[in-house]
């Protein structure tokens, strides 16, 4: 299995094809909406090859370009929001998550272990039935229909997930390193902020990255939780452009895109530590 | 600089306990290795010291003062780690510089001390360089100059040459023995390797089971341990340790008939006991050996070899001068200094000789 | 200090106000194309004539209207003026959501009777009547360049002239019944309204028909909304029956004209006769301004106004007014049609079960359509489903009871709280805990507060029922119910046992998949001699990237009956189109695809990971062993991997279980909610029928109950 000799020129084609067939599954869908994006008429094309006849920006152009009746950009509005309340999301839990994941990973005290599976069982309880609290929630804070009230909410899924992972990365990271640091005359806050910290900053990137693309892609909740064409965030406006009784596929599309490609440049940029945090060199060989 | 009290250090981990009892008294300039199979509490001992761990009860003092509660920071010591801890996201520059930095030094200070280590220790080249670029023995001496570069009251070693391979291990060894003298610090050093015990200490404390076996200067341990498992530890090969009947300043046992030199014991001695001989203090006398052994394997290391066999059916392990080297099946008579045989009780290990414990 | 200054910027931007204030009126619709510029027309007049005011106006998508003024007009978040039709009327003023119009009599002298009578209910007039909608014949004049067809036979037979491709008729097929049904449906008694009346053998007879044109190619599989006009826009249709709002989609895109609706011959000639709507501007009564909201409503409807919504958003406007006052309107061909038509037909009745009545009206046409039960049974099922939506609630229970065990549960809390905190080694551990308490704290409330005290209630809400806003005590009702699937076959569709069995095997199929696709990848990209590896690998983990729900809806689009790609390759391949949505094999293979594609890449990722931690040396101790590649690959990666991949296996059959995501979007519980799984089925209890919460509730708690079972045995085993 490792020794390539072994593997002839028949093999490595088989390897090719299988790869390129997968390859092919993968990018399918995403050319599908691409071609849907760029076609003139907006409408899907009938036909396996996903290549348009023509290709026209229009659809961007009339996504990109939406005004509501008071003249207002709406999707400038709506991209603000997005923007807005994945960062503060991503952020805000982040921030939360840090500290108390340190020490769920690090310290020993009464309830440590009760407390995460208190967060381990909240994990395994559908949404559907906390939506209906929390909007009564956030009615009674006054926060329906704003950007603070759409943080909350989402901050309810971002933090315990930021505490698991965060936990794990810390989990994953010497002793040494902050026991050196607090003989070195650090206190215990100091040790963490100049030593544990810096060495989890690629499990932190990717929390943050996760936290970020939950938030930005998350549409269910928005559309339950605004009302106001200028609250929404991106998801609520895509979604209602293939509604039941009126589909817009090209705009749908053009839209897709334009969502897409940020959190998409957004994960290729810290896909080398998706799966695991990693502080080689510090110690050992 | 500064010197070290222990006193009646114990600690538990759950209800296990690590340190059962612990007393230490290091002079101002001293080197002392704690030393000890794995287990035996010696990391713990020195982790409390650096203020890494709080014992449950006793004191430890650093000069005259109670450190036993202070934060490690407070306690002014360094520490080199086995794993060596070097920050990842700093550069050996920064690393060295980050104690200093931490205690608000002037950083012309800072700078100053910085090509100071790294002259001492050659590696003003790596300065710029982060931890996960260099090799194993670069970053264990960046670890060293971290340390040194802070000049605290008191360094700790916990293992710091045990990632390193042997030829390495041997070189480092002789620095921090130079070291120890330019600096004349104070520094305490856990190994469970018997060598760097012997070679580097001042002073070897002998650590079983978190209580102290024995403490004193390393050649008088090893000449006089205090019972077999300090004997047993130190030196290699491994002491050997025959079982027999004592009668008439001689030990007997089938295959073998050891005296000893009766006017190191006082008071009367058991009926049976055992006898530590070590492989080095063997001579090889075909006319008057009273010891009978019987070869099975021969390990030739050129100068010298080593005969394994049994006496009787107990083993035994005889070291031999240059070319002589028997085959397997033969048997060599062998004798012993009656004054480098030990005594030991059979049931305590005590040596017979130690003063009551 | 850069940071804090970016800090303070995101703070000031999340309290930017992105609310409005409460002086400003906001008017919601649902309305597209040339009346939606016709309203913005009309509110840029407003404006004018009242400078001060501000109006803010929503486009709320057709599917969410009623539940998004169900939930926000309660609470102050809603529209003051809103326009719908007038069948939620009953709905809406069941709950207290609208006010009447006052100093009705007057005031509705210039309307349609039709119209006000529509919008009358318990004696008072609820809206401002707008326009009366109602269908009529499109007719494609290129494809269909002489008389128009008279009657649905000549139209039937058109079928035989048409090129390929070309359906002669289409039509909302799931609308036939409700809105545009042939005569004979329409003989049932107003009075008898709260009873569900698509039953019965002359509803079955016109089914029937729509069945006999469907198989014959009259009209297309599958028929919708967005499909009529879709086909009629592109010339794929030649006559559609739909209102007027499909011209102002239509444009000039395709020459057509509007007829009034064809005779049925076979009826004894008797012209087709369709339900009408009557869209009305309602006010809230929860409005903060309700004297300048009705006058908003009331501008919107007047005559001036309704000239502008005639001609601009082609509306049959209800203002008699508008007519005598603009001669032209009457003149427009188009309008005339529809004005003909709107006289003809008759208002759909209201009443607040309506809404229940839709999904088991249409999940019950749809399968008669498909050729999946006879009209007739069809029906009848649908009877049972909506009976099933709109039981009677379990009887109100005393909460004492219960009441009494949570006290008791909280004394024995306190009590053991108590002894042990006398406990010296606690105390000495409380004590020492202390510091990490510090770093602790800020999360557990903030967890507290938003996750666990809205779980708490939301498991709570289990033991009430609740519909459409009512709710009380009932113990332990909602369970039984479920679990008894409320007294019909354990195996029924749609009862907890059939979805469980159906998300059961959801997610091991998916699981398996994942797992298969996964590490077949990984192990392709972990040969040695592979080149392009890092090419490979970054194009295979795309779907990871791309956010799910367009993934999702992208699926959907491929899977469409008539233009989805996926059909195109089965027709490029010389296969028949499917209808994927069809049938419960093919709809759950769609899902799956989905979700498949979805998942793989994290499992290639992780099992990558994983092959990268096995020593090479094992292997070459295995082949020194005289081991083969395949005992190799089950006595040495296989092993090496399972301590990586079974927490991960763990996590994604988690996830899987609860993917709502992909079932929602892509079949959306299709055909007749077999496709659905647990969580979506909970969902529609608690945002489709009735808004039952508390059911809803008691399906999340049952879900919640088995995932933690289930880990649970997963955690003992591996211990």
């Amino acid at each position: 299995m490792n020794d390539e000799r072994r593997d002839g020129l028949l093999a490595q084609a088989l390897t090719h094809l299988a790869l390129l067939l997968a390859v092919g599954f993968a990018l399918y869908p995403v050319l599908w909406v691409i071609s849907l994006a760029l076609s003139p008429s907006g409408t899907p094309p009938a036909r396996p090859i996903p290549i348009p006849d023509a290709v026209s920006l229009d659809s961007f152009r009339a996504v990109a370009l939406s005004h509501d009746s008071a003249g207002r950009w709406l999707f400038g509005r709506q991209l603000a929001n997005s923007l807005i309340v994945s960062l503060a999301t991503a952020l805000a839990s982040v921030a939360l998550a840090t500290p108390a994941a340190y020490a769920l990973a690090r310290f020993r005290f009464v309830g440590d272990r009760g407390s995460v599976r208190v967060l381990l069982a909240t994990q395994m309880f559908p949404g559907v039935a906390t939506a209906v609290p929390l909007y009564v929630i956030l009615d009674a804070l006054h926060l329906l229909d704003t950007r603070a009230g759409l943080v909350l909410v989402y901050a309810t899924t971002a933090l315990p997930f930021a505490l698991f992972q965060l936990r794990g990365a810390f989990e994953a990271i010497p002793r040494d390193l902050e026991e050196a640091a607090m003989v070195d005359g650090a206190t215990r806050w100091q040790a963490f902020v100049k030593v544990v910290l810096p060495a989890a900053r690629p499990a932190i990137a990717v929390t943050c990255l996760y936290a970020f693309m939950a938030a930005w892609n998350e549409f269910i909740l928005a559309a339950t939780f605004l009302s106001r064409e200028e609250a929404f965030t991106l998801p609520v406006a895509l979604q209602r452009y293939v509604g039941e009784y009126d589909a817009q596929w090209g705009r749908f599309a053009a839209g897709a895109v334009l969502v897409s490609v940020p959190v998409m440049a957004m994960f290729y940029a810290v896909q080398r530590h998706l799966v695991g945090g990693l502080t080689a060199g510090s110690v050992k060989g | 600089m500064a010197s070290l009290t222990v006193r009646g250090v114990r600690k538990k981990l759950g209800a296990n306990p690590i340190l059962r009892g612990i007393d230490l008294a290091i002079d101002d300039g001293e080197f002392t290795v704690l030393v000890g199979p794995s287990g035996c509490g010696k990391s713990t001992l020195l982790r409390t010291v650096a203020g890494l761990e709080e014992p449950d009860e006793g004191t430890v003092l650093l000069g005259d003062r109670d450190v036993t509660r202070a934060p490690p920071r407070e306690r002014d010591v360094a520490m080199v780690f086995q794993s060596y801890a070097l920050y990842p996201h700093l550069t050996v520059r920064e690393n060295l510089a980050f104690g200093l930095r931490l205690r608000k030094t002037d950083p012309a200070e800072v700078d100053r001390r910085v090509a100071e280590v790294s002259r001492m220790l050659g590696i003003g080249h790596l300065l710029d360089r982060f931890p996960r670029e260099m090799s194993g023995g670069q970053r264990q001496r960046v670890a060293m100059g971290r340390a040194i570069a802070r000049r605290p009251q008191l360094f700790l070693f916990d293992e710091p040459l045990s990632n390193l391979d042997a030829a390495l291990r041997s070189q480092v060894r002789v620095e921090i023995k130079r070291m120890h003298a330019d600096l004349g610090a104070t520094m305490l050093y856990v190994t469970h390797d018997q060598v760097e015990a012997m070679t580097l200490a001042d002073r070897l404390v002998v650590l079983n089971a978190g209580k102290v076996e024995q403490q004193g200067p390393p050649l008088e341990v090893y000449h006089r341990p205090v019972s077999r498992f300090v004997a047993a530890f130190l030196g290699s090969p491994a002491m050997n340790f025959v079982e027999g009947d004592l009668a008439n300043n001689a030990l007997r046992a089938e295959g073998l008939s050891l005296g000893y030199d009766a006017s190191r014991f006082h008071g009367a001695l058991p009926p049976r006991a055992v006898a530590g001989v070590r492989p080095h203090d063997v001579v090889v006398s075909p006319d008057r050996g009273a010891i009978t052994l019987r070869v099975e394997v021969v390990e030739p290391m050129g100068s010298e070899s080593f005969a394994h066999g049994t006496i009787g059916d107990q083993p035994f392990v005889a070291r031999l001068e240059g070319g002589a080297i028997p085959s397997p099946g033969d048997t060599l008579r062998l004798d012993v200094d009656p004054s480098r045989v030990h005594l030991f009780d059979k049931d305590s290990g005590r040596a017979l000789d130690a003063e009551a414990p | 200090m850069t940071r804090a200054l970016f800090l303070a910027l995101l703070v000031a931007l999340l309290a930017w106000p992105s609310s409005a204030t409460a002086q400003r009126l906001r008017l919601w619709h649902a309305m597209r194309g040339d009346e939606q510029a016709a309203l913005e027309r009309l509110l840029r007049a407003w404006r004018e004539a009242h400078p001060g005011s501000v109006v803010e106006v929503l486009a709320v998508p057709y599917d969410a209207y009623a539940s998004k003024l169900e939930s926000a007009i309660p609470r102050g978040h809603g529209p003051d003026v809103f326009i719908d039709a007038h069948e939620r009327l009953a709905s809406y003023q069941s709950r207290g959501l609208i006010a009447p119009v006052p100093e009705a009599d007057d005031a509705m002298a210039d309307y349609e009777p039709t119209a006000v009578k529509a919008l009358t209910y318990d004696g008072r007039v609820w809206a401002w009547p707008l326009s009366i909608k109602c269908v009529a014949l499109y007719v494609n004049t290129r494809l269909v360049p002489g008389d128009p067809p008279a009657t649905l036979e000549a139209i039937e037979a058109m079928r035989a002239t048409l090129p390929r491709g070309v359906y002669p008729r289409v039509r909302v097929a799931e609308r036939v019944l409700p809105r545009g049904a042939p005569a004979r449906l329409q003989r049932r008694d107003p009075r008898r309204a709260r009873r569900y009346t698509f039953v019965g053998p002359e509803a079955a007879r016109s089914l029937q028909r729509v069945i006999d044109m469907t198989r014959a190619g009259v009209i297309p599989e599958e028929p919708s909304g967005a499909l009529v006009s879709q086909l009629f826009s592109t010339g794929h249709a030649a006559t559609a029956i739909s209102g007027p709002w499909l011209a102002a989609e239509l444009g000039d895109r395709v020459p057509y004209r509007v007829v009034p609706l064809p005779d049925v011959a076979s009826e004894g000639g008797r012209p087709m006769a369709p339900y009408a709507t009557v869209e009305g501007a309602f006010v809230s009564a929860h409005s903060h301004d309700p004297e300048s909201a009705s006058l908003l409503a009331r501008f919107l409807a007047d005559a001036p106004g309704a000239v502008v919504r005639a001609r601009l958003g082609h509306q049959v406007v209800a203002n008699r007014g508008a007519w005598a006052h603009d001669p032209d309107l009457a003149r427009d061909p188009l309008l005339a049609t529809f004005r003909a038509a709107a006289a003809r037909a008759r208002p759909m009745p209201t009443n607040p079960a309506m809404r229940a009545a839709w999904e088991p009206a249409r999940q019950a046409i749809l399968k008669a359509l498909r050729g999946d039960m006879p009209p007739r049974e069809a029906l009848e099922q649908g009877l049972h489903r909506f009976e099933d939506v709109t039981r009677p609630l379990p009887r109100r229970r005393d909460a004492t009871f219960a009441l009494l065990i949570l006290g008791g549960l909280a004394m024995a809390l306190v009590v053991a709280a108590l002894r042990r905190s006398r406990d010296r080694e606690f105390r000495v551990a409380i004590r020492k805990s202390v510091p990490a308490y510090a770093w602790v704290a800020h999360a557990a409330v903030i967890v507290t507060a938003l996750v666990v005290a809205p779980l708490v209630v939301g498991a709570a809400t289990s033991l009430y029922a609740t519909r459409n806003g009512e709710s009380y005590f009932v113990g332990l009702a909602n369970y039984w119910d479920i679990l008894t699937a409320r007294g019909g076959p354990l195996l029924a569709t749609g009862s907890f046992y059939r979805v469980l069995l159906v998300t059961v095997l959801w997610t091991a199929v998916n699981l398996a998949l994942h797992l298969g696709l996964g590490m077949a990848l990984a192990l392709l990209l972990a040969r040695p001699a592979l080149k392009m590896r890092a090419l490979y690998r970054v194009l295979l983990i795309v779907p990871w990237a791309v956010p799910s729900y367009v993934t999702a809806l992208a699926w959907k689009g491929m899977f469409h009956r008539q233009f989805g790609a996926i059909n195109a390759m089965v027709t490029a391949l010389g296969g028949e189109p499917v209808s994927w949505f069809a049938r419960f094999s093919t709809a759950f293979t769609a899902n799956v695809a989905t979700n498949a594609w979805l998942g793989f890449p994290f499992m290639m990722v992780v099992t990558i990971g994983a092959l990268a931690g096995i020593p090479k040396d094992l292997y070459e101790a295995a082949e020194v062993d005289g081991a083969s590649r395949w005992q190799q690959f089950t006595k040495i990666t296989l092993p090496m991997l399972r301590p990586t991949l079974g927490p991960a296996a763990a996590l994604g059959a988690i996830w899987t279980f609860n993917q709502f995501n992909v079932v929602f979007l892509v079949s959306g519980g299709e055909p007749d909610g077999e496709t659905e799984i647990l969580v979506s089925e909970a969902y529609r209890w608690a945002f489709t029928r009735q808004a039952q919460y508390g059911y809803a509730s008691a399906y999340a708690v049952l879900i919640f109950v088995i995932l933690a079972l289930v880990s649970r045995r997963r955690a003992e085993e591996a211990r």
